[in-house]
């Protein structure tokens, strides 16, 4: 599957890449308006990661431009601005998914996937990892086709480690996954490490294996 | 005092001084002079008796006149003194200067006494007394209606510049429009004011820029530092010590881009970015809100109590959010385990109350930026700064109380 990157910081550019860059994603790349229009027109991607502000141009006319021409390639508008206005007015305009700066690789990983997922299998969504079965419409798992009972929470944090396998994910993205920045309180770990620690319990207990790793109290794997 | 009340009581004062001064002293010179007029006379009658005594060897036969008394009584003593007296004399109602001196006649010495009353003078001198105080009743009711109008009337253009002064607002960006006036001095000073407040709005809007275009330029390096961090992480060769290092790291970006965000919600308040409202039915936001917090207060074991009733407010959207999110943040995170929280929505009142291991705070400087109360706090202070900032765009007002070991804000519309 392919992913466009369209972002003028070609350090941001580059993380964003390594990171998504595993047996599923390949990345490309472009930094300015007009070789992104280009691209877009002469390509279909499955998700283009697109910021708004361009050396030539915005972001958002690449966005119109996509929905002009009709094509169903998913977007994700990395902006630095972080408004409702500018939020509704993208999402309005066509994009799936809106994301700030600064954010964390895991939760933009999270964001790619999603999209491409709600792209792509159409009404039938389902996430399969070995034993483990997510229906993303009713929000359930099933561990070897026999239902395990999550919390919403528990729900998500299984999600974003799946969507994130064999990566390390800091507390802190997951902290900021679970609770958004609004809530000024994510920087209390304490009720991450609990709920990560019954989605494990659950998790073995449906006869599961033992997915998640703690490294060295930073952060966590899902391994599989 | 006013000013001009104070001049007036030194002006009227100095003014009641001088003229009873005036008034004694002008009553002592008529009197002298008067007198010293009524010394010649009684001389004239004394040459006119001597003269009578010479040519007839005999005493004058006293004639009476209505204000001159003259009478003789015999003497021992062969030359009495010329002798000048005032005397009060009983029955009369006026004072009589007298003259006595000596003179002899046939061998034979005698006393004589010319009195000559000063009727006249006591009347001038009443007379001066009653001009007087009267003038001084009028220069006094003068000066005070001329304060009152003049004086009132040439201040009009300070009030005038005090009033436009008074709506001065730094963050504003009009400028001061003085009304003109024809005094100098205050034209000076209108002038002088303008110069002052146009520089300070000026430099206030340069910092202001400066922190805006700071937190902004300041966005991206962040993106870059936190996305590379991110890969770092998945190194599998990470020992321990270099994961805590990379621990530590994030936290410190974590603040970063927290402390950033905020000082741009600030200006962007600040900008009215915000000016958009819609009605907004608070006790429904503000379920959502103990909805969204709820696992956490369950985790941390708080107790919550909420009694919200009807209320409606013409609020932005957005900042209603941050508002809410932010007085329930602060509830939780200055809480402690088995603490509690009280929630109260009235019609025109919002309470959120807290318990809390931590002092009353500041009431003058809990709502400056970057107050903290302890010094080593992991927050950087700008929650509080931020909620009052929505309250004063909003037209609410917030009010801090600490009863019994809880924090209480009550914010009221």
């Amino acid at each position: 599957m392919k992913v466009l990157v369209i972002e003028d910081e070609k350090e941001l550019s580059d993380s964003i890449c390594s990171y998504l860059a595993n047996e599923q994603f390949v990345c490309e790349r472009t930094f300015d308006f007009d070789s992104s229009m280009e691209k877009i027109l002469l390509y279909d991607y499955a998700c283009i990661v697109l910021d708004v502000n361009l050396p030539g141009g915005s972001g958002l006319d690449i966005l119109k431009e996509l929905k002009n021409q009709n094509k169903t390639d998913g977007v994700l508008i990395i902006s630095a601005r972080n408004s409702l206005d500018d939020k509704v007015f993208a999402l309005k305009t066509g994009a799936d998914d809106y994301l700030t700066k600064p954010f964390h690789l895991a939760e933009l990983a999270a964001r790619v996937n999603a999209i491409i997922r709600r792209k792509s299998f159409e009404g039938k969504n389902e996430i399969s990892c070995n034993e483990l079965k997510l229906d993303l419409a009713e929000k359930n798992v099933k561990v070897h086709d026999g239902p395990v009972d999550l919390t919403k929470k528990e729900y998500e944090l299984l999600l974003y480690f799946i969507s994130n396998k064999n990566r390390v994910i800091s507390k802190n993205a997951i902290a900021e996954h679970l609770w958004g920045d609004s809530m000024d309180v994510a920087d209390n770990y304490d009720f991450i490490y609990t709920h990560i620690k019954n989605l494990r319990k659950k998790l073995i207990q449906a006869g599961a294996a033992d997915y998640i790793k703690s490294i060295y109290g930073m952060g966590y794997k899902f391994n599989v | 005092m006013k000013l001009f009340t104070k001049y007036t009581r030194v002006n009227l004062l100095a003014t009641i001084i001088i003229f009873l001064l005036s008034v004694v002293a002008f009553y002592f010179v008529i009197r002298f002079i008067v007198i010293d007029q009524v010394d010649s006379d009684l001389r004239i009658e004394e040459r006119e008796i001597e003269t009578y005594v010479k040519e007839h060897n005999a005493l004058p036969e006293p004639i009476p006149v209505k204000d001159q008394k003259i009478s003789y009584s015999p003497s021992g003593d062969h030359s009495h003194k010329k002798r000048f007296t005032t005397i009060a004399i009983k029955g009369e109602r006026d004072s009589f200067r007298i003259l006595q001196f000596g003179i002899t006649v046939n061998e034979k010495n005698y006393v004589a006494t010319v009195a000559k009353s000063l009727e006249g003078t006591d009347d001038l001198a009443n007379s001066i007394l009653l001009i007087s105080l009267a003038t001084i009743l009028l220069i006094m009711g003068a000066s005070l209606i001329i304060n009152r109008v003049l004086l009132k009337r040439l201040w009009q253009p300070f009030y005038n510049s005090l009033d436009v002064l008074r709506n001065f607002r730094v963050d504003k960006k009009q400028s001061l429009d003085f009304p003109s006036t024809q005094i100098d001095e205050f034209t000076f000073m209108n002038q002088t004011i303008q110069k002052t407040t146009n520089q300070a709005q000026q430099e206030y809007s340069l910092l202001k820029e400066f922190t805006e275009n700071a937190s902004h330029e300041m966005q991206t390096p962040l993106a870059i530092i936190r996305s590379k961090l991110d890969l770092l992480i998945q190194d599998e060769n990470l020992s321990e010590g270099q994961s805590k290092t990379m621990q530590s790291a994030y936290s410190a970006i974590e603040k970063l881009s927290r402390l950033n965000q905020s000082l741009l919600l600030l200006a962007k308040i600040e900008n009215n970015q915000f000016a958009e409202t819609t009605n907004i039915n608070l006790k429904q936001k503000l379920e959502e809100k103990l909805d969204a917090f709820h696992e956490l207060w369950q985790n941390q074991n708080i107790s919550v109590s909420s009694s919200l009733g009807d209320a409606n407010v013409s609020l932005n959207n957005e900042l209603t959010d941050i508002l809410l999110n932010n007085l329930l943040s602060n509830a939780t995170r200055h809480n402690f385990s088995n603490g509690s929280i009280k929630i109260v929505l009235k019609e025109k009142t919002l309470e959120i109350s807290n318990s809390s291991k931590e002092k009353e705070l500041n009431s003058k400087q809990m709502f400056l930026r970057f107050f903290s109360q302890d010094k080593k706090s992991r927050y950087n202070g700008l929650g509080l700064s931020i909620i009052k900032q929505i309250c004063d765009v909003s037209g609410f007002t917030i009010r801090y109380l600490f009863t019994g070991n809880e924090h209480r804000f009550v914010l009221s519309w």
